[in-house]
């Protein structure tokens, strides 16, 4: 089936390709949810690539109002007015000559100039002109018919609210239907939309992100939690940190494609064995990322130059990348899909997240941090990225518990650093819980993070760590 | 003379109603009359007696249409109904896929070559068989 690409990133993604052509799709949404902005981007990028859109208002709003507002965004150019964008005011036609005149008129105007795209902004305020519910679900009836005879795609846009999509009949006739909504979540004011229907193609399903920037509109597609954990193939290949003891507690090293949880107290040095790993990859050409929700590369660069560590030259060659993402800012709707595309687009081979607690705090609902999770854990699997997520663990002598949210189902294997007591004095203390596919150290051994690095010294028989 | 184009012209009707029929099932007869209408509009800037084709929802009749042949027997009857189908085809085409829309034309087909065999200017130029 032909579509009609929206040009839209993402959003042409999610709906399997584009909008069906000749097909009729309601836009729905509360004032101010981005309806008109949404239409418009689609329709001015259709201009881009030569298709023509009548845009018929229906409410008081005068053109140049609208091309005021247009002209605040990118995707607004007024070299295609008049030509690819034609503006007509509908309700003029529907308040003077009645509501049996509105489908003569759409039909001259389509006649005359051969649109490939027809808008209908308010179409609600349309159905307020109907005598009753049977005689306006006819006209939408007969409309979705006569236009798409015409070869035009169709765009209703309507101020309905929720309960309306399931009730009222144009919603019944419509091929497809966006509902476009916003809700505050902690300290974040979002936007989203769903695709509720879609006839003739297969879309994503469930709440998208969506941010109106000056560019236009950006669509972060859900990502989506997998049902079923996914049936990957444990590689041969070890990804070490170049730590040779810890790396021989590995058997070699992290499994190449697999999720690792460093977990431990604040001040274990989470960071320091996750930025370790990622240089010993660059060590060997692989390109590593790490995504710091806590430390700013400044403060890396430093804890770095301590123990002795050249950063910079990895930096400057693209070996390594690090990323700030103060957790004020983290929402984790949209970092997640960033993730994948910074992953995707830098051939990203050794991954870490410091730390994924910080997600945690940005997400209102606990479910939706342990999907986002999953998802991603999936994804990274996926691609056979070697992944580790450091995790805070508040409780400090405590080494049962990976996370007070209990994230360990998505780690293939868990490194535990802790505080331990012993003869008076508080020592690090490093062990290996879980190893997928690996014949992995069942020690606890004390470890030292020195000027000289880290360094993982002997058993320490008396940690009585998992007690 | 005006017995041949009675009998051309009822044999396009037929058809007309063939094609009405066939694609019917695809589109349902509101949206066929919608259809009709359109390439009716679209064909008649170049065919003003294209508007003399009445049609309502029991399909298409060329009374009219015929009593203005009649009167000016010079008309390129073969090629208005020839453009008629063939733009009824192609929007039908876009409308429905080329596959659905393969499968009305093969019934076309079968119609067409039995009016041109009769037809000699169908036979003598090819034109028409060439269109489908």
């Amino acid at each position: 089936m032909e579509r009609l690409k929206t040009g839209i990133k993402n959003l042409d993604r999610i709906l399997g390709g584009g909008i069906p052509l000749y097909s009729l799709n309601i836009v729905s949404g509360a004032p101010g949810s981005g309806k008109t902005i949404f239409v418009q981007n689609i329709v001015f990028n259709s201009a881009r690539n030569g298709l023509k859109s009548l845009y018929l208002t229906t409410i008081s709003e005068s053109q140049f109002k609208m091309v005021r507002h247009l002209q605040e965004f990118k995707f607004f150019t007024d070299e295609l007015l008049g030509d690819k964008f034609i503006y007509a005011d509908l309700g003029d036609v529907a308040r003077k000559q009645g509501p049996d005149k509105i489908l003569g008129y759409l039909t001259d105007m389509v006649k005359k100039y051969k649109p490939n795209i027809v808008v209908i902004d308010s179409f609600k305020a349309i159905r307020d002109l109907f005598p009753d519910e049977k005689t306006f679900k006819a006209f939408v009836f007969d409309l979705a018919a006569a236009l798409s005879i015409w070869e035009v795609t169709v765009f209703l846009i309507g101020e309905y609210e929720e309960r309306e999509l399931t009730v009222l009949s144009e919603f019944a006739i419509a091929d497809g239907i966006f509902h476009l909504y916003g809700q505050e979540e902690k300290k974040f004011q979002k936007r989203y939309l769903r695709i509720l229907k879609m006839r003739g193609t297969p879309f994503e399903q469930g709440e998208h992100l969506f941010e109106i920037t000056r560019t236009g509109i950006k669509v972060y597609p859900r990502i989506k939690p997998a049902v079923e954990e996914l049936q990957y193939e444990v590689k041969a290949e070890k990804k070490g940190f170049g730590i040779k003891d810890l790396d021989e507690m590995l058997n070699g090293g992290l499994p190449e494609g697999t999720i690792t949880i460093i977990s431990g107290g604040t001040g274990t040095g989470k960071t320091t064995f996750a930025l370790k790993f990622l240089l010993e990859g660059a060590e060997r050409g692989e390109k590593g990322l790490l995504l710091s929700f806590e430390e700013p590369l400044a403060q890396l660069k430093s804890n770095a130059y301590f123990l002795g560590w050249e950063m910079d030259r990895y930096l400057k060659n693209g070996l390594l990348d690090i990323k700030f993402i103060s957790p004020i800012e983290l929402d984790v709707d949209k970092h997640a899909f960033e993730i994948m595309d910074m992953i995707e687009k830098d051939r990203v081979e050794r991954f870490v997240i410091d730390s994924i607690s910080s997600f945690e705090s940005s997400v209102s609902d606990i479910q939706k941090y342990k999907d986002y999770l999953w998802a991603i854990a999936q994804e990274l699997k996926r691609r056979h990225i070697t992944t580790i997520f450091t995790v805070l663990n508040e409780d400090l002598f405590s080494p049962l518990v990976i996370t007070k949210t209990q994230i360990s189902f998505i780690a293939d294997n868990i490194i535990v650093l802790r505080y331990v007591e012993s003869d008076s004095n508080i020592k690090k203390a490093i062990g290996i819980l879980k190893a997928r596919g690996i014949n992995h150290s069942r020690d606890l051994r004390e470890y030292e993070i020195t000027p000289n690095g880290i360094s993982i010294l002997g058993k320490l028989d008396k940690a009585n760590m998992l007690r | 003379m005006p017995d041949l184009i009675d009998e051309k012209v009822k044999r396009y009707e037929d058809l007309l109603n063939e094609i009405w029929t066939a694609s019917e099932k695809y589109l349902g007869r509101a949206t066929v009359q919608l259809l009709v209408e359109r390439v009716v509009w679209e064909l008649s800037g170049e065919y003003k007696e294209t508007e003399l084709l009445q049609f309502n929802e029991n399909g298409i009749s060329c009374k009219e249409l015929l009593t203005a042949l009649k009167e000016n027997l010079n008309f390129p009857v073969d090629e208005m109904f020839a453009k008629f189908v063939t733009s009824y085809v192609e929007i039908l085409s876009r409308l429905i896929g080329s596959e659905n829309a393969e499968k009305i034309m093969k019934i076309l087909r079968e119609e067409v070559e039995k009016l041109y065999l009769d037809s000699k200017e169908g036979k003598e130029d090819g034109k028409i068989e060439n269109r489908y």
